[in-house]
């Protein structure tokens, strides 16, 4: 979008610098200077100085040309729009917006105000970069650029209707209709209360996680349904405080001692300024597993992120401290998990991820005490109103000491897989249809299993 | 970019003073990417009367990304037929969105300027079609006629007929991509299954 406009530095004349006499040519001077009226008349100053400086070593008499000369100079000086061009170009972000809005201030350039306005938003700072996008937004030139970048602060500040509208605006501008159409149908979902439902039926081909999970027996398949629903507050949009409460029924057909149930509320905030944010947040979660009691969890998570260009670098670090009821109980501890990614934006419409995560659970029982790491790499395709997905990882882990029980100390190997494809049926309508599997090998033969389960969903968000 | 001012020197010959000269003034700073001195050059050797100037200077303006004045400027020139004019119109119609426009241009270049445009005219089309895959919006139409209306009333009639020739030829794609859709409905089972 911005790339004519950095062009223009590569077209620099300047037209302060003296004029050296060629042998005079009046006739051929006056079509130099007539085509520095015409350029000048078109907005290209550059063109026009060269132009009338041509003009003049042909004809040191034309008096027209060097007053329209004299006028470029003293307008060149140090120019503020071509510094910010420079600095963008150099990701100097901070520079670049101080040196459009200073070309703004001179001369009112729509086209300063538009690029001072992306990089104030890139900067995160909302309040001028509104300022400025609506200044450009009154340029016709310039308008549904502008609105794009005031859609995108809308969406920041939680506003899906505001947004949604504005990106409408913006998407007749046929270069932008794509991703404009597409951020603001996911703008109808967003706002300050996000209220969701989904449905989902599915089957799994191992529940008991045969043959050596809890029953120790051979693997039982069985159909599933769930249905989970959730609603997130946050009164500043994406940026400070939020509350957060989900519910989950996840039933099997058959094998009603692995029914499950789930609520959990948190709290937390989320930082953001320009390319870096952090979020904080305390999470309950509690579960039921075939009626009884089975989990209660208070977690804490520390994340941050750094964008650089079409890259994005993130961290994260979870506590989680659980209480296993009845016979789970000696499961019961503090599990820690902390993950490093990094994601990019290969195209516009695809985006690769590759992330690092270790864990340990230290659980009051030392022999289900372990450490886990491994990798894991994600692929996320944009299809117009689809989106597909796939992901693979690989998690080693090693547990502290000898299992009598098991006549070893156990070491696991999980691989697992997911792919989905997710259509978007209406604004608010979304359909779902994944699968997921897991091998897992250990050196303990009976605890060794593969399983798959694939499911399709159905989804409900409502911004408001 | 040094294509086209090569073929310009070797077609021009000596220079003889006259506008001629100017138009190799211009083919020099355009092959030292010096493209608003060319664009300069070029024009001044249009005023002085050499008809095939415009096309040059539409070159230079594509090289400047002033796109709309590239179309203006191709649309009013004078027909050349060097596939290297037609190859700077068509990005010129590219760059100011008019994807018609510049997948005919395109076409029509073939292998007629060399295999290293034709490669790259390839890579455009490819884009174009890319562009072009889902049937335009009513938004998208709507855009295009606002911007020939905009144009006409300014007086570019050249340019704004460009624009409406885009809108009429997309508009025809949209109809085209709303009969097969039709078909395919039509004959799709409706009962859920399989043929």
């Amino acid at each position: 979008m911005i790339a004519p406009l950095l062009a223009l530095a590569l077209a620099a004349v300047d037209p302060c610098a003296p004029v050296q006499p060629v042998p005079p040519d009046p006739v051929t001077a006056q079509a130099y200077r007539e085509v520095a009226d015409a350029e000048l008349a078109a907005g290209s100053r550059d063109t026009a100085a060269a132009a009338y400086r041509d003009a003049l070593a042909r004809d040191p008499s034309d008096e027209a040309s060097r007053s329209a000369l004299q006028r470029l100079c003293a307008a060149h000086g140090p120019d503020p729009f071509q510094d910010g061009l420079r600095r963008m170009d150099a990701e100097d972000l901070p520079g670049a917006a101080r040196a459009f809005e200073a070309a703004f201030a001179a001369d009112g350039n729509a086209s300063a105000a538009l690029l001072g306005g992306i990089a104030r938003y890139e900067l995160g700072d909302d309040e001028a970069a509104e300022r400025l996008l609506r200044a450009a937004e009154r340029d016709p030139a310039h308008r549904e650029e502008a609105r794009f970048y005031l859609g995108l602060l809308a969406l920041r500040e939680g506003d899906g209707a505001r947004a949604s509208s504005l990106l409408e605006g913006a998407a007749t501008n046929p270069a932008l209709a794509s991703p404009a159409l597409d951020l603001a149908r996911l703008a109808r979902r967003d706002g300050r209360v996000v209220l969701s439902l989904v449905a989902e039926s599915g089957w799994d081909s191992n529940v008991n996680l045969g043959p050596g999970g809890p029953d120790g027996v051979a693997a039982r398949s069985d159909g599933t349904a769930a249905l989970a629903a959730s609603a997130l507050w946050r009164p500043r949009g994406a940026r400070g405080p939020y509350l957060r409460a989900a519910g989950l029924l996840h039933n099997l057909a058959t094998l009603d001692v692995y029914d499950l149930t789930g609520i959990e509320a948190a709290a937390g905030w989320q930082l953001r300024a320009g390319r870096h944010g952090a979020a904080a947040e305390y999470e309950y979660a509690h579960r039921t597993l075939g009626g009884d009691d089975y989990l209660g969890a208070h977690r804490l998570l520390a994340s941050g992120w750094l964008r650089r260009g079409r890259a994005v670098a993130a961290g994260s670090y979870a506590v989680r401290f659980e209480s296993f009821a009845g016979g789970w109980s000696p499961f019961s501890g503090v599990l820690h998990r902390a993950e490093a990614r990094a994601t990019l934006d290969a195209t516009p419409r695809l985006r690769l991820g590759l992330a690092y995560a270790g864990g340990r659970d230290d659980a009051r029982e030392s022999v289900l005490s372990y450490w886990e790491h491994g990798p894991r790499a994600e692929v996320r395709i944009l299809l117009g109103r689809a989106r597909l997905g796939v992901d693979l990882g690989l998690t080693l882990r090693a547990y502290d000491v000898f299992d009598e029980a098991l006549g070893a100390r156990r070491r696991d190997t999980y691989l697992d897989g997911a792919a989905f494809v997710e259509v978007d049926l209406a604004d608010r309508w979304t359909a779902r249809a994944g699968i997921i599997g897991r091998n897992a090998r250990s050196n303990v033969d009976a605890l060794a299993y593969d399983k798959l389960a694939p499911s399709v969903a159905i989804g409900y968000t409502l911004g408001l | 970019m040094h294509a086209l001012a090569l073929a310009l020197a070797l077609a021009l010959g000596a220079p003889d003073g006259g506008a001629e000269a100017h138009l190799l003034a211009g083919a020099a700073h355009f092959r030292a990417a010096r493209y608003a001195e060319a664009l300069v050059e070029f024009r001044v050797a249009e005023r002085l009367g050499e008809r095939e100037a415009a096309a040059y200077a539409g070159a230079a303006l594509v090289k400047l990304e002033r796109w709309d004045e590239a179309v203006e400027t191709f649309e009013t020139a004078v027909p050349g037929g060097h596939p290297l004019h037609d190859y700077y119109h068509a990005l010129a119609c590219y760059g100011a969105r008019l994807y018609t426009c510049a997948d005919r241009l395109l076409a029509d270049v073939g292998d007629r300027s060399g295999p290293r445009i034709a490669e790259q005219a390839r890579g455009v089309r490819e884009e174009i079609a890319r562009a072009l895959s889902a049937p335009p919006s009513e938004t998208s139409l709507a855009w295009y006629r606002a911007r020939c209306e905009a144009r006409r009333a300014e007086g570019r009639t050249a340019l704004a007929a460009a624009y409406c020739r885009e809108a009429d030829a997309l508009a025809a794609r949209r109809v085209g991509a709303t009969r097969a859709a039709g078909v395919d409905t039509a004959a799709a089972p409706r009962n859920g299954g399989g043929p």
